[in-house]
């Protein structure tokens, strides 16, 4: 009798012959060095792929998951692959959907300010392909040179304008999704509000776990007719901190509210030379769009309310190429740690804005008690923390400490009243802390919308609920003649 | 400039509001009365029909209930940051209440601008928005948190209290035009936006052209009786919008009530049809069509009227949904059935296992 390995094997050849049928020999690979590439995402974990397939089509998706199901070999979908929090990483050995030549842009349509595109179109491409006419794709990560639409759906990524625009759920309409046994449905579109649930709306930032995304209806922002964009240095984070508390306080709500510390400007400022403060212990970049007497307006407030704060100098971008400059020594600031550490662990949390000063405070504390250097960038307008701890990860005492200062923080940032992540996702990096954030029964709530979508759990298992998490228990006797 | 009298504005007129079935009537007092009552329900096999402010029970197939729950006396604040903008509030809030609370100190939640007596959780449930949409997204898009009585009276949480959340899957939105679904929404939290400035209501001839021409307008509605763009911000701004855009303008905000007649209905197309909409809908009905947005609310008589609307909004990728029609009505409250209807009824079936809440009242008559 062959051993539980070797069936295995013997599985995984059938399923590639099977897969070939579809896809041909050329795009399922089977080759131990893309499987080994293909199971890992821009995070820290790693796993493994039992073959990786290039799907062009919605057909050859619907076909590959239908064939993983008689397989009972799970799916995970992925764009890229940057995302942090180990969406794409399969847990157990997975048919890997590589959604990337899924690239194409249809129908744009600047009279709806819409457009019809493939999961694997490149975030920053949209923008470029549509700027000329006038619009944008408003979620703007700092990986959007690298990462897909389908990478944004799956995330509900964010990114430093979703304060004023909203995530990524905000700008998509409509979805054709792959669902169990390969039925392919179109929910949502471009006209409001379709009858029933908002089968689209859950269907974002569910991590792949409930179907996979073929085709994406977006929304296009208009651009704005003008643009402020300004610097603070400030003292201390917590004067920064302050600004950006008062700003909101004041009824503005600005596009970007960025803030940088002194650990991460120095970092920027080595490598780019875009002329950040160097010695401030934080830095605030602050943007606001709009028409022209609403900017000026607008700017001449959060000027005031940073030297209200303290802050030790102001500046406005006098023009595009100094804007350009201030938001690429921002959109650059993972990059530049590369100096520092061979490694980074980068957090993502979410605090409400009237806590961002105490929570600043401690999280420096966090850093400092376990004596892990820390660098922070992040979305201060909308509370969603970024700290960033640089470590070399072959030091295995300094990874333990790593994840135990991390957990701290997160635990820190709940306790606040804030959430586990704002943009990255659950994944498999914070599965096991939902039960920080959740009771038994939300966690319950949640695994009935899996089991619904899912219930072969055939899409990227073990991923955002902890293992062990089902659908309610029916205590609750069901009266005869009910229907279930 | 030319404000007042010459702009002929369109009469708020007060929304519709269904009259209480003869049924008993409970009014829990607290989430937990509610959750038991609706275990009992789903135990004992009763069907509630679930009631805030009934200016939207006119939505989807007629509940066959039972008993009459009603939200009224979860009517709290629980907790308004002003500086966060984020409100946490129970459903049985009144619209307008909360509203008027927000505006002391300059914030909104974007309720609808003429709700009569409809209540917060009323409106979330119905999945319905106000005019400014245009500009702040639909109400689902300030949905941050739910927290929900399940049909079979589980307590349940979803999102947080922060305005930016990716943590597990978004029943926020899930809920949000569930019409009891997925149970009895308990509260929510509501994200807020500022209101700064000054308001202006602008007559305008053609309003396709005024929504493509204006930066984010916070709407533009076309009735039978004119076209208006409503405009607030930096006074300076306002008023030299205003008078790009013809002149005949009046300070602050006069918005809209709901069209009424024998069949009120909501034409959702998409936004480079709602000229061609109008066109559609027959003299002698009354309308408010949001520019930019898609959705025409239309009211008049016949049957058959609604049902060449319907096929015509249907062949153009959009739905009909019928908000008030008469009792005997022979058109269907929400036309063809959108796709993924199996999964739906298993997501209801998963929350509301005995369907006690609301039955039959979705699409498919889930």
């Amino acid at each position: 009798m062959a051993s539980p390995g070797r069936r295995l094997a013997l599985g995984a050849v059938t399923l590639a012959a099977d897969l070939r049928r579809v896809l041909g020999a050329d795009r399922v690979s089977d080759d131990p060095l893309e499987r080994h590439l293909y199971g890992k995402d821009a995070g820290v974990f790693r796993g493994r792929a039992a073959l990786v397939v290039f799907p062009e089509t919605t057909e050859e998706v619907a076909e590959v998951v239908r064939i993983a199901e008689e397989h009972r070999v799970p799916v995970v979908a992925r764009g890229a692959g940057t995302g942090l929090a180990g969406g794409a990483v399969p847990e157990e050995p997975a048919v890997v959907v590589a959604l990337t030549r899924m690239n194409r842009i249809w129908d744009v349509d600047l009279d709806d300010r819409t457009a019809w595109v493939g999961p694997g179109v490149i975030n920053l491409d949209l923008s470029r392909e549509t700027s000329p006419h006038g619009f944008h794709f408003a979620p703007d990560p700092s990986s959007q040179s690298a990462c897909t639409i389908g990478g944004n759906v799956a995330n509900n990524s964010g990114g430093p304008h979703c304060l004023l625009e909203g995530s990524t759920v905000n700008h998509v309409l409509g979805l054709e999704v792959v669902l169990t046994g390969g039925e392919v449905i179109t929910v949502g579109g471009a006209a409001p509000d379709p009858p029933g649930l908002d089968l689209r709306g859950v269907l974002v930032g569910s991590e792949g776990t409930l179907g996979i995304v073929t085709k994406v209806l977006v929304k296009l922002t208009p651009n704005p007719p003008d643009v402020r964009t300004m610097l603070a240095a400030f003292g201390t984070v917590e004067d920064a901190a302050a600004t950006v508390t008062g700003i909101i306080a004041a009824g503005i709500v600005p596009a970007a509210l960025e803030i940088m510390d002194r650990a991460m400007v120095e970092a920027i400022e080595n490598w780019l030379h875009a002329g950040l403060p160097v010695g401030a212990a934080a830095v605030l970049l602050a943007e606001v769009t709009g028409e022209t007497a609403t900017v000026e307006d607008e700017a001449r407030t959060i000027v005031e309310i940073a030297q209200a704060n303290s802050a030790r100098e102001v500046r406005i971008a006098s023009d595009e190429a100094e804007r350009a400059l201030l938001w690429k020594g921002r959109k650059s600031a993972f990059g530049a740690v590369a100096q520092t550490a061979p490694d980074y662990y980068l957090h993502d949390t979410v605090v409400p804005r009237t806590r961002l000063v105490e929570t600043m405070g401690r999280i420096y504390e966090i850093a400092a008690k376990h004596g892990l250097a820390m660098m922070n960038v992040f979305h201060a307008g909308d509370g969603n923390l970024h700290p960033l701890i640089p470590f070399d990860s072959s030091d295995p005492e300094a990874w333990e400490k790593v994840q135990k200062a991390a957990d701290e923080m997160v635990e820190l940032c709940v306790r606040q009243g804030g959430a586990l992540s704002g943009e990255h996702g659950i994944g498999r990096e914070k599965r096991d802390l939902m039960p920080l954030a959740f009771g038994e029964d939300d966690l319950a709530a949640q695994a009935c919308i899996k089991a619904a979508f899912d219930p072969s759990e055939t899409f990227n298992p073990h991923k955002v609920l902890p293992r062990g998490t089902s659908c309610f228990d029916r205590a609750v006797p069901i009266p005869e003649g009910a229907w279930i | 400039m030319t404000t007042g009298d010459t702009v002929r504005l369109v009469e708020a007129t007060t929304p519709r509001t269904a009259e209480l079935p003869p049924l008993e009537r409970v009014s829990p007092g607290s989430r937990e009365e509610l959750a038991s009552l609706l275990a009992e329900a789903s135990a004992s096999g009763r069907r509630l029909l679930i009631w805030g402010g009934g200016t939207h029970q006119g939505i989807g197939y007629p509940v066959e209930a039972d008993l009459v729950v009603d939200t009224s006396r979860l009517d709290r604040i629980i907790s308004w940051e002003p500086d966060d903008l984020t409100l946490v509030v129970e459903a049985g809030a009144r619209v307008a209440e909360i509203e008027a609370e927000l505006a002391t100190k300059g914030q909104t939640a974007v309720l609808p601008e003429v709700p009569g007596g409809a209540t917060v959780g009323g409106v979330v449930a119905a999945g319905v928005s106000g005019y400014r949409r245009c500009r702040y997204g639909p109400t689902r898009d300030r949905m941050l948190e739910v927290t929900l009585a399940t049909g079979d009276g589980r307590i349940v949480r979803g999102g947080g209290r922060v305005v930016k959340n990716v943590s597990g899957y978004d029943l926020p939105r899930l809920a949000t035009g569930s019409l009891g679904g997925l149970g009895v929404i308990v509260s929510v939290c509501l994200k807020l936006w500022p209101t700064r400035g000054f308001r202006a209501t602008v007559e305008v001839e053609d309003p396709a052209a005024a929504w493509r021409r204006l930066y984010r307008p916070l709407a533009v509605l076309q009735t039978p009786r004119g076209s208006f763009a409503y405009l607030e911000g930096v006074p300076d701004e306002v008023v030299a919008k205003a008078d790009a855009l013809g002149g005949r303008w009046t300070e602050g905000h006069q918005w809209p009530g709901p069209p009424d007649g024998e069949y009120v209905v909501s034409i959702r197309v998409r936004p480079s049809d709602v000229a061609r909409a109008v066109e559609v809908i027959p003299a002698g009905w009354d309308y408010v069509a949001q520019h930019g947005v898609g959705e025409i609310t239309a009211a008049g008589a016949g049957s058959d009227t609604v049902e060449r609307l319907r096929t015509w909004a249907e062949s153009r990728g959009g739905w009909v949904v019928v908000l008030w029609a008469p009792p005997d009505s022979p058109v269907d409250p929400w036309g063809t059935p959108p796709q993924g209807l199996d999964l739906q009824r298993r997501l209801v079936g998963a929350f509301d296992p005995a369907r006690v809440v609301n039955p039959g009242r979705l699409p498919g008559r889930i």
